[in-house]
């Protein structure tokens, strides 16, 4: 009471509170918050893989400050970054083990917890055989606890129904590098955005995703050309030179026509391509298909404009091209990465500073994953079902060959469809929250729920934490260690700065001790194993000699140099800034490069008079993935708070309605209300956009169960959907021609043209 | 593992950005002395991430919903030919600063050396008068704290050679520390580079930030905030005590009248009506404190007599008031009427000033519906009712003959107040240089306050004309007294709600704001 009118009275203005203090290391900062540590790390949100200091006061994170001798981020961090230690102490943290009596929740001990999972998993494998075991992982662990997770899961567990939600975004660009370059490994790095003379970005809206990566592009003193190829005017599209406003999901048809303008033109690099590639031939041949009236009626693009692009791409002394999930979260992303290859190849456009076809990751460590982490390869990117290379592995590891799996298991989307089936009987998922991130959430919910057993591993109570049966309270972020490797194959030190929340423990503790519940298991996969850094030690072995060699790196080096990038070896003892490079050969068994015939196919769910719009997703810089680690977060949450749905201005006319008013959502699997919308000039009429983070307008109610055959990655991009107002329940009708047709039009109208002269000059 | 972290002074470190962000440290030529610190904000650079709106509150420990910088969005043109551009501000430095001219307490400086503007938080009362002053926006009002607090360009930083937050996280470069010279920047430089879409011309209060815009530019841009509609804080404390003011300075005014004819014969008012005219601005001018963050410290606020009219206002009406309760005593003490005369002649003469005063706090660009003739004129016109208060103390004293051309006197003055009232919401919709905010202060009172309107026009109808008509007809009915008692309380409650309309409606100049967010102002 006598505080409240204190306070009314205004006696008290907390000048302490708020008053600035030097800091020995950053200079005048908060002294409230005037940390007694500086703890070195990396970011743990997006791909970015930005280092930074956690600032440690009484035993509890207060800061996040950019580490300006990091080669990433120079300093910068985004708003996500310099916030990120308010997610450590989120109130949404799981600070115990969970588990489900009479439908709620109930605190027990880590020793129940384990042998309430172990039990199940032991009674499934007998029952119907350790197949039927399923484990959906992430990309956000630490590569010691990818590695550790994945040798128990495929070595202990013996499933290989093992996959990362790492599918849903860059899947695509792990088959597509593969297929073309014969490995997984992003090619380019950030430095490339600096010395690049023409830089295309296509599918990448960097500006909300990844903006630190703008510092690159604005050290870039080469005046560089930005191309951005984008069916949306993103926040990136304000940085073109070149603004393509590609139809949606025809980026392989476009790619394909630039391919077929440089061979037209005689643009090709024939030195390279003779060198360093095979298949031209067949390329060549295919692109017959993809004259430049063609590819401009596909994709909506003027044939000058694709000239230009072409030109600009071939005759630029070095181009790059850096993509994200615009081009991987396709029907067709693992082809059309390849498309991308091509063009860089058939170019020469690699291997050099700025010159590469580049993927930008999501996650701060989908990278550990895909090449420790046991799901799409064995570690190290070897090959399932390569004799040699699991020989190899098994005898760096001292276990018996037959362990080592033959064949790749249950992709992500096909777990889901095995446990509808009835075939996987329990789940396992680690720090991913389907229930928000996957496409067609009826079909989701309706397979989850035919679980015998379901364990959520996860640092905060998601939507699917929710419903497991048994949660696991895992450490997040600053509360373990370990590293992280980024887009650039840059392995980055993340040191522990604060003890795990309550009683949870880090994800590698988690997985070492579960292990100890079978019998045999932590004896033979993690003998002695205490710390991280054994796993990191033992990976070290298993990736020497491989494209992402480690063997050369220390964690005291990562800390001294602000990450290296792989490979790291006797060869490259400072790290490789890019792969490809003269002294680095492809990985295919020649050490050419494929070049492939791909095929542009129209989309698998055309638009129709009832669903005549098309859906685009994605994100926004202020929120993260599912907002399990920003929605508490007041600052990045309060600007944007919920889903909203950008509509262009024509269509918002039909629907009779304006910014600021909701509208529902409908495709052919279900529908969501109540989204506000944005009227803006930012999408083309027929198309709008949603951000995917949000649970309450859950966009994934009305995504298609529509994958790319080659990765598993789901067509998140594109959905037919329709719009209902208050005014309009109906909708809006089909008003866009069909493409193909238009080309018969213009011919007809030809024809009629000559007709006429010829009549007249008759 | 934290042993090994090579952490050093990252003050003395230059990371190779080649701009001066992502550097803890920022190299700035030396100041001459007809130089001063300035932000450069290249909208061409900026991709509207928004870190610098994060960095600000991680430097200054504030939380989420008080922000120093903003980011604003705006976007013009038809697909796919579209112009998206963000604004990040914070405080433009200006070289006249609206909020350090009207700031009654003097709590802002602008530092010599540097042209910074900073704000002296203990001096600060939290009348939050800068707040409406700045056409930018930029004070903002702290709860937790009771004052205002505002961007100081980390100047605590920059003395030491270290970068501001926003500098220092802008990943683009976009925002930066020039040195720059004033008088060539007034000469004709800001209008070149000062202006910004959305924002108040740079004139105006000669801001300091210089602009880097696209070439290309659209005719027209729409702010993502644009389809905001709320009411602006309704100032409770301040309907109550502006209203109460201007019926004291009516009833002084009636009451110097009657003084006046008394000396050529006519009855002279009493003491108790000398006190009656003085109760309302005495019930009023403590109220307004209320208003205030830090109530305590009321009295400072005529610190600012020089440039500040709140200053101004707080004392003359402070002095008005004092010298009607000397007036008591004159009629108490039954003074000769030439003194009392001369002495209510005074006091008038400050009463006027103070109304006057009180007025011309609102006569700022900042708040165009605010900044208009009819302003003034409805505070002068509210005095009607003290008239009519008078005219009942009459009638309540059996002085019919007396209130019947008072009555008359205050029936001219109320329809007067009718025609301010109705050129007021007539000239809403002249055309000028502040249309937007006009035209959304018509969409407040249509969409928000259509009730309100119809009880401000019906209760002064009723009360301000057609009773008091009837009560000059019958005044000598035993009915005229109540009746003259119920249609002052009805003109009160008519003038309280469109005061209560003034605040409510308001729509300040701003900057472009967020889709969800707005201008983040509250």
């Amino acid at each position: 009471m006598i505080q409240k009118i204190k306070d009314f009275l205004g006696v008290d203005i907390k000048e302490e509170k708020y008053k600035l203090s030097d800091d020995p290391v950053f200079g005048r900062i908060s002294d409230e918050k005037k940390p007694d540590k500086w703890v070195l790390s990396t970011c743990g949100y997006c791909g970015v893989g930005c280092g930074l200091y956690i600032g440690v006061k009484d035993g509890k994170a207060v800061y996040t400050k950019g580490n300006p001798k990091h080669d990433v981020n120079m300093g910068t961090l985004c708003p996500k970054g310099l916030s990120e230690h308010q997610m450590i102490n989120a109130d949404n943290r799981i600070l115990s083990p969970l588990m489900k009596k009479d439908g709620k929740h109930e605190k027990v001990s880590w020793d129940d917890a384990y042998r309430e999972v172990s039990n199940k998993f032991k009674e499934v494998t007998r029952k119907h055989g350790s197949k039927a075991i399923g484990v959906i992982s992430t990309g956000q662990l630490l590569t010691e606890e990818f590695y550790t997770l994945g040798k128990f899961v495929q070595l202990g567990l013996r499933t290989n129904n093992y996959d990362g939600n790492t599918t849903l975004c860059m899947a695509s660009a792990v088959m597509g590098y593969k297929q073309s370059l014969g490995s997984d490994g992003p090619v380019g790095c950030y430095e490339d955005f600096e010395e690049a003379d023409v830089i295309t970005l296509i599918g990448a809206n960097i500006s909300d995703n990844h903006p630190i990566l703008k510092l690159h592009l604005a050290k870039n003193k080469k005046k560089p050309k930005i191309i951005v190829i984008d069916p949306r005017f993103s926040k990136t599209a304000q940085m073109a030179d070149i603004f393509v406003p590609i139809k949606a999901r025809t980026d392989l048809a476009l790619i394909n026509g630039l391919c077929y303008i440089i061979l037209e033109q005689g643009w090709e690099n024939t030195e390279y391509i003779s060198k360093h590639t095979n298949g031209f031939g067949l390329l060549k041949k295919h692109l017959q298909d993809y004259p430049p009236q063609e590819v401009s009626n596909i994709t909506g693009i003027e044939v000058k404009v694709l000239y230009e692009l072409a030109r600009s791409i071939a005759g630029a002394d070095a181009a790059l091209t850096a993509w994200t999930m615009g081009v991987n979260q396709s029907y067709m992303g693992t082809d059309t990465v390849s498309a991308i290859n091509n063009l860089h190849l058939i170019t020469g456009q690699i291997g050099r500073p700025g010159a590469a076809p580049f993927s930008i990751t999501g996650q701060c460590n989908a990278m550990g994953t895909r090449e420790t982490g046991f799901t799409s390869s064995l570690p190290g990117y070897r090959n399932f079902g390569d004799e040699r290379a699991a020989k190899e592995y098994a005898d760096i590891v001292k276990i018996p060959q037959e362990w080592v799996p033959t064949e790749r298991g249950y992709k992500y989307a096909e777990i889901i469809d095995a446990i509808e089936r009835g075939e996987i009987k329990a789940l396992w998922i680690v720090a991913t929250n389907p229930l928000v991130s996957f496409v067609n959430q009826d079909k989701l919910r309706a397979a989850l729920a035919k679980l015998e057993l379901l364990v959520v591993q996860d640092a905060f109570y998601s939507d699917t934490a929710e419903i497991a049966d048994v949660v696991f309270a895992a450490g997040t972020w600053g509360e373990k260690e370990g590293v992280y490797t980024n887009s650039e194959r840059r392995c980055n030190r993340a040191n522990k700065a604060v003890e795990p929340a309550g009683e949870a423990k880090s994800d590698f503790d988690i997985v070492v001790e579960l292990s100890g519940y079978f019998q045999n298991v932590r004896e033979n996969l993690f003998p002695s194993w205490k710390k991280p850094e054994d796993a990191f030690n033992e990976w070290k072995k298993v990736s020497k000699g491989q494209l992402c060699d480690y063997s050369g790196i220390t964690y005291e080096m990562l800390e001294e140099k602000g990450g290296v990038q792989w490979p790291c070896n006797e060869q490259n003892p400072e790290g490789s800034p890019r792969l490809y490079t003269d002294d680095i050969p492809f990985r295919t068994k020649d050490a050419k490069a494929n070049l492939l015939p791909l095929e542009w196919i129209p989309l698998q769910e055309p638009l129709s008079q009832k669903f005549p719009v098309i859906l685009n997703t994605g994100r926004t810089v202020e929120q993260w993935h599912t907002r399990t680690k920003t929605k508490t977060i007041d600052i990045l949450n309060d600007l944007a708070p919920e889903a909203w749905v950008d509509i262009n201005p024509d269509d918002a006319s039909r629907l009779q309605v304006k910014s600021g008013d909701r509208i529902a959502l409908s495709s052919v699997r279900g529908r969501i209300e109540d989204v506000v919308v944005r009227v803006t000039q930012t999408v083309a009429p027929g198309n709008v956009f949603v951000p995917f983070h949000f649970n309450e307008q859950l966009i994934n109610t009305l995504t298609s169960s529509s994958f790319c055959p080659k990765s598993g990655e789901p067509n998140y991009k594109q959905t037919a959907i329709q719009l209902h107002s208050e005014k309009v329940p109906a909708g809006l009708k089909l008003s866009e021609k069909e493409v193909t047709g238009l080309l018969e039009h213009q011919k007809i109208e030809q024809e009629f043209y000559i007709k006429n002269t010829q009549n007249i000059e008759a | 593992m934290s042993a090994a972290t090579p952490l050093e002074d990252f003050i003395n470190y230059k990371a190779d950005t080649g701009m001066q962000c992502g550097n803890y440290s920022i190299d700035l030529p030396e100041l001459q002395e007809d130089e001063n610190y300035r932000f450069h904000f290249d909208a061409t650079a900026c991709v509207g991430c928004r870190c610098c709106e994060v960095a600000c509150n991680e430097q200054n420990n504030n939380p989420a919903d008080i922000k120093w910088r903003r980011v604003g969005e705006s976007e013009g043109g038809v697909f796919p030919e579209v112009t998206q551009l963000f604004n990040s501000m914070s405080c433009n430095h200006c070289i006249d600063p609206a909020c350090l001219i009207g700031c009654p307490t003097n709590s802002y400086i602008k530092i010599e050396e540097t042209g910074i503007v900073i704000h002296d938080d203990p001096s600060c009362i939290g009348c939050q008068y800068c707040t409406w002053n700045c056409p930018y926006g930029v004070p903002t009002f702290h709860e937790e704290r009771s004052i205002v607090t505002k961007c100081h360009m980390c100047h605590e930083r920059l003395d030491e050679g270290q970068s501001p937050a926003c500098v220092q996280a802008c990943p683009s470069g976009a925002i930066e520390i020039e040195v720059f010279k004033p008088k060539e920047w007034l000469e004709s430089e800001i209008d070149e580079n000062g202006n910004m879409p959305h924002l108040v011309d740079a004139r105006v209060t000669n801001a300091t930030t210089r602009y880097t815009l696209p070439e290309h530019m659209p005719d027209v841009l729409t702010a993502a905030d644009d389809h905001h509609l709320k009411p602006s804080h309704s100032e409770m404390p301040l309907v109550f005590m502006t209203v109460l003011t201007q019926i004291s300075l009516g009833a002084f005014l009636g009451l110097f009248l009657g003084d006046l004819l008394s000396i050529s014969g006519k009855t002279s008012p009493s003491w108790i009506m000398a006190l009656i005219v003085m109760l309302p601005a005495a019930l009023g001018l403590p109220l307004s404190a209320l208003h205030l963050g830090r109530p305590l410290k009321a009295m400072t606020a005529m610190k600012n007599i020089k440039t500040s009219w709140l200053s101004r206002e707080a004392l003359a009406l402070g002095v008005f008031t004092g010298l009607m309760s000397v007036n008591v005593v004159l009629y108490f003490f039954e003074m000769s009427a030439y003194i009392r005369v001369f002495f209510e002649a005074l006091t008038l003469g400050v009463g006027v000033y103070g109304i006057y005063a009180q007025g011309m706090i609102y006569q700022i660009v900042a708040r165009p519906s605010w900044n208009r003739k009819s302003t003034l004129l409805k505070f002068f016109g509210v005095s009607y009712i003290g008239l009519f208060l008078l005219a009942f103390a009459l009638l309540v004293q059996g002085e019919n003959e007396a209130a019947l051309p008072l009555m008359s006197l205050a029936l001219l003055c109320a329809l007067a107040q009718g025609f301010f009232t109705y050129e007021d919401k007539r000239s809403l919709n002249d055309n000028g240089t502040y249309t937007t905010e006009l035209g959304k202060t018509k969409r407040l009172y249509e969409e928000f306050f259509s009730l309100h309107q119809n009880i401000r026009l019906g209760t002064f109808i009723i009360g301000a004309i057609l009773l008091p008509l009837l009560v000059t007809v019958m005044v000598n009915s035993s009915f005229a007294v109540g009746l003259l008692g119920f249609s002052i309380i009805l003109m009160s409650v008519s003038e309280f709600t469109d005061r209560f309309l003034f605040y409510a409606t308001v729509v300040p100049l701003n900057m472009a704001g967020g889709f969800f967010v707005g201008k983040q102002r509250h």
